[in-house]
Formats: C-alpha cells, structure tokens, sequence
C-alpha cells in the first residue's frame, strides 16, 4: 500500500508563526523517506508533529490506516532518534534500552534488550553509562532504544550530522541494513543532499515550509523542477527564460573558451581535480569549471563561454 | 591564579585570623557553656531542655515547620520550574526575574505586608467576612499557619532557582524520548525529572528547611511569643531570661539539625537502584 504513513493539508505552527503550510505526503510500508532541506524549511517541525510532540494547526495524519493526529506519542508506534540522542545519562546502556519495554510491562523484556544491543553490535556495553561512550555509540544507543520497540514508522533527526566521516559511512551502511532487516518505515531528516541521495529511496525536497519537490534520488538529481531544487543539487548556472521558466547547467556543462557569449571573471578557485569560476556576464551570473589541465584564468579576464541546450535541465520556475 | 601557591595560602591567613578570632572562637566558647557540669563535661543542660514540655513542642514544632515548607515548595517549585523551563528564553528571564523579586525585598517590609493581608481587618478576613462566609473574623495572625506562610514565601524562591538551574542542565529532549517511549506525564516525572534534578532538590532542600529552621524575623512578627520557634525561643531566652547555658543548647541543636538535614538529603539523593 502506498499510503502506509500520510499527511494531509497538515499546517503547522510555533504560536502565531507557521512553519508548515498545508503539507500533502504519503509514504509506502518499508519506505526510506529523506525530508531534505536547508534549517528553516520545516522538515524538523514536520518529524516532531508525525512523532506526536506538536499537535497540527490543521490537517490529519494517519499511520497504517489509523488517525493518530491527536493521539499522544506514546500511542502513536513510532521510535524517534534525536539528533541530541537524548539517553538518560543516569540509566546504564541496558536501562536506556529497556525504558520503554519495560514501561509496556513486556514480558520478554531481556531478550528483546540484548538482542536490540546486539542489533546495533553494543552486546558487551549493556552496563556502561552513557556518558562512557563515544557519539557514535551513543547514537547506536538510541537506535537500540527505538528499535527494540517495533516501531511501525523510525523517525531519525539528522542521523548522520554529528559523526566523523568514517562513522557516518558506518552509520549508513548500518541503518540501510537495519532497515532491510527490519522492513521499518523510517524517515529521516537532514540539510545535506548528499546524505539524503546515498541513504533515502525518495527524498522530499522542502523550502520555506512546503514541498519543493517528491522524487527518487536519481529524480532530484537528474531532473529538477524548480531553481531551488537545481541550485540544491549543483545546478549553480539558473537563467530564466523569456518564454517562461527557466533553464539551468552544472558548472562542468558550461562550455569555456569559445562560444557565442562574453563574460568577466570575477571569480577563480582551485578546488584539486577541478578550477572554479565565476562569471560576470550579461545573461546573468554563470558558474563553471575546467579541468585542472586547461590553464587558468584570471580574475579580470574577458572569456568566451556557451552554454549548450542540450546539456540544460527545464525548470518550471527559476 | 598565583604563580606560588605559598603567596596564595598566604594572603588567606589575614581572612582565616579574622574568622578564627572573631566567629570560631566565640562560637565556640558559647557552645562549650552547655558542656559544663559541676565536675567537668557534662550533658545535664541537654537533658534540662528536652525534659520541658514546653521546649518539646518548641522543638518539633520547628521541624515540623521547616520540614513542611521544605515539601511545599519543592512540590509547588517543580510546576513553577517546569514552566520556566518551558518557556521561550526572554520570556524565561522576565519570569524568573519575577520568581527572584521577593528576595530583594526586605524581610521585615515583606513580613509587615503579612500582618496587613492577615491581620482580622486584613485583606483576607474582610473578603471572608464580605463573601458572607464567616461572621466573625479568623483568627490567622500568630497561628502556625500564618509562620507556614511567611516562611513559604520567603524561602520558595531558592527552591525554584535550584530546580530551574537543574532543568536547564538536563538534557534536551530526554522529557520527549520518554513520552515517545511509553511514559505519561506521570512516569516522566518519577523516572526522568526527578533522577536527573536530584541534586537541585537536594540543594534547594537543605536551604529552605535550613533557612525556614533558623529565620528569625518571620516566626518573631507572624509567630510572636504565641507560636514560638527555636530561633525565637533563643532571643527570648537571652534577651529575657538571661540564660545563656539555653540558649548555647538551642544553637547546637541548630547547628546539628541543619547538618543533618544535609547530610540526610545527600543520602537519599545517591541512593541509587543498580539493576542490569
């Protein structure tokens, strides 16, 4: 079924404020979801109402087939991961697990808490504090912590932001295996496209607190719709056009060095395999880049550029 | 600070003389008029004041006061915690000013604006008697009660800016993680608010039972000499009977009641469960 989780009209507000205007989104079973966008947009505001810890202005969410809008958290099955993690510092490891079991009085309780610990590889930290372990742990903690109560929807707050490189592949590789495992439902919310187009199976894109766009990865990445979703997956050139729309290019499909138009350099960088430029032009600003083999230009010069239709993407809006 | 510690040991001695001198050892000195007896060291003064029924009542009445401001505003200051907490940051800093605002006020102004709200004209006898809910005024002055009350309003602010600074260090989101686990608000409290602000209470505690126990101008203008507390037998002891050797006695027994209330409240906050 495709709409496993849905949101419909759901508005949003802190006080007199609205963060969230009139959102429509559904999400099928077994879904990896990535609410992207950059801090502001809402997507952090939209995980808390899903998780129940801000009740909507307006507008209904439903989870497999039950309107839990006003339910209170605790009754609505879903798990949330906190960017902060938010452990209880003062219960070891295996209390934290066994919070919540142990409040729904579960009567497999120590089954269900070491094999969650062991899910996550923490088998031997059961009787460690919080504050005894790494980021990294500590977040696997709380995963352990939401997991072991079969959620039917995971929510994660920027699972991945506060890891070093090393850990955040780790992390990844382990939550796309949870999930296989598993079959959970998660949504996860981030600022970072990259994270979103590696982990999630659609990504949507919001801004200023409405959908941008829906799509699959490899949607978003090849075919954005807007100037927003162009400039958020590298799309840097944005030209409107007059018949409406707009056209836009990656930096390297700008073509540099000969062409039918003029531009200044106003600005050059190297960045390793490639040199960066920004252009001056009377179309408007253009982006582009070169292979690190063709000499550089300075800032100042006059250069011949292209920018090639059959190498642009259409965008309904600049 | 200093680059020798001698120089920085040093410059204390002139403040650690001055305490020695002028605090240690007169305290001293009053404490040990108790101790003597005809031969020596004795208790005999102790067992003089606990076998009057009169400094019994004094002497557990003073617990039982202090013991319930205490339990009061702990009950009354974690709701009001709560919601500072929970409140946006400037508003937090408007309230919390607001929660702080009694201790700038002078205990004896603040103490005489009592007698005014509870005198039998007062403020709420005449809104009784106004309501047609009773003909006669109560009588609220110089009862227990009306010590409960002027103790409670000076001591509550400790207690809430104890819990709202130990709030404010627990960490965020752990009151959501547990609602979304499972816990009512109730559960919350006992399994999470509580554990994690331990040590504020324990603080806040130890002064409003310490503070309630030894306030003098409170029990001495609401009280009177009807509704006697340690602190106000003391001076009376002194001033009108002259009898030092009681009045020795009464400052040890605060002195130890305060510790142990301390040492008490540390107690049962590090007792911990350890399960696993």
């Amino acid at each position: 079924m495709s709409d496993f989780v849905t949101l419909a009209d759901l508005t949003l507000a802190y006080g007199p404020t609205v963060a969230v205007d009139r959102l429509n989104l559904s999400i099928a079973q077994g879904e990896l979801i990535a609410l992207l966008g950059p801090s502001g947009c809402g997507k952090t505001t939209t995980m808390r109402a899903i998780a129940g810890l801000l009740p909507p202005k307006s507008g209904t969410i439903t989870i497999d087939g039950r309107d839990v809008t006003r339910l209170a958290p605790a009754k609505r099955e879903v798990g949330l991961v906190f960017q902060s993690y938010a452990l209880f510092p003062h219960l070891s490891v295996y209390d934290n697990v066994a919070f919540g079991l142990r409040l729904r009085r579960e009567p497999d309780l120590d089954t269900k808490v070491r094999g969650g610990l062991a899910t996550v590889g923490l088998a031997d930290f059961a009787a460690r504090l919080p504050a005894d372990l790494s980021g990294g742990q500590q977040q696997r903690v709380a995963l352990a912590r939401s997991l072991v109560m079969q959620p039917k929807v995971l929510l994660l707050d920027e699972p991945l932001s506060n890891l070093d490189a090393r850990l955040r592949l780790e992390m990844r590789m382990e939550l796309q295996r949870v999930q296989q495992e598993t079959g959970v439902t998660m949504i996860f919310v981030t600022h970072d496209q990259a994270e979103a187009m590696a982990l999630a199976d659609r990504i949507v894109l919001m801004k200023d607190g409405a959908i941008e766009q829906i799509g699959s990865p490899e949607q978003i990445y090849t075919a954005p719709e807007t100037g927003f979703a162009a400039d958020f997956v590298g799309f840097e050139t944005i030209l409107r056009q007059d018949e409406g729309g707009a056209l836009a290019w990656r930096p390297g499909a700008v073509v540099l060095g000969s062409g039918p138009h003029n531009g200044t350099v106003r600005g050059a960088s190297f960045a390793g395999e490639r040199r960066e430029y920004v252009l001056d032009t009377p179309l408007g600003v253009v982006k582009a880049d070169t292979p690190v083999d063709v000499p550089a230009m300075k800032i100042g010069q006059t250069v011949a550029f292209d920018l090639p239709r059959d190498r642009a993407v259409r965008l309904a809006r600049a | 600070m200093f680059e020798n510690r001698t120089i920085g040991l040093a410059l204390t001695v002139p403040a650690a003389l001055f305490a020695a001198a002028l605090f240690i050892l007169p305290v001293g000195i009053l404490l040990s008029e108790a101790f003597k007896g005809d031969n020596g060291f004795s208790l005999m003064a102790y067992v003089d004041f606990f076998s009057s029924p009169r400094n019994q009542t004094v002497f557990f009445r003073t617990l039982k006061l202090a013991g319930l401001v205490a339990v009061v505003s702990a009950v009354v200051g974690y709701a009001a915690a709560f919601c500072i907490v929970s409140l946006p940051a400037k508003s937090r800093g408007r309230m919390f000013g607001l929660v702080t605002l009694p201790l700038m006020i002078s205990p004896v102004a603040r103490t005489y604006a009592w007698l005014v709200i509870l005198g039998r004209t007062g403020f709420v006898n005449s809104m009784l008697v106004n309501m047609g809910i009773t003909d006669t005024p109560f009588r609220i002055l110089f009862t227990e009660t009306a010590v409960f009350i002027g103790l409670l309003q000076l001591f509550m602010p400790l207690m809430i800016i104890s819990l709202v600074s130990a709030m404010e260090n627990m960490p965020r989101d752990a009151i959501p993680a547990a609602r979304i686990l499972g816990a009512n608000w109730f559960q919350v409290f006992t399994k999470v608010i509580l554990p994690l602000t331990r040590e504020g209470l324990v603080v806040g505690g130890t002064l409003v039972f310490t503070g309630s126990m030894t306030a003098y101008i409170t029990p001495a203008i609401l009280g009177g000499s009807k509704v006697l507390m340690l602190e106000t037998l003391l001076y009376q002891r002194v001033t009108v009977a002259n009898d030092f050797v009681a009045a020795s006695v009464i400052a040890m027994i605060l002195i130890v009641m305060a510790f142990s209330a301390n040492v008490l409240l540390k107690q049962i906050a590090t007792a911990r469960r350890t399960r696993v």
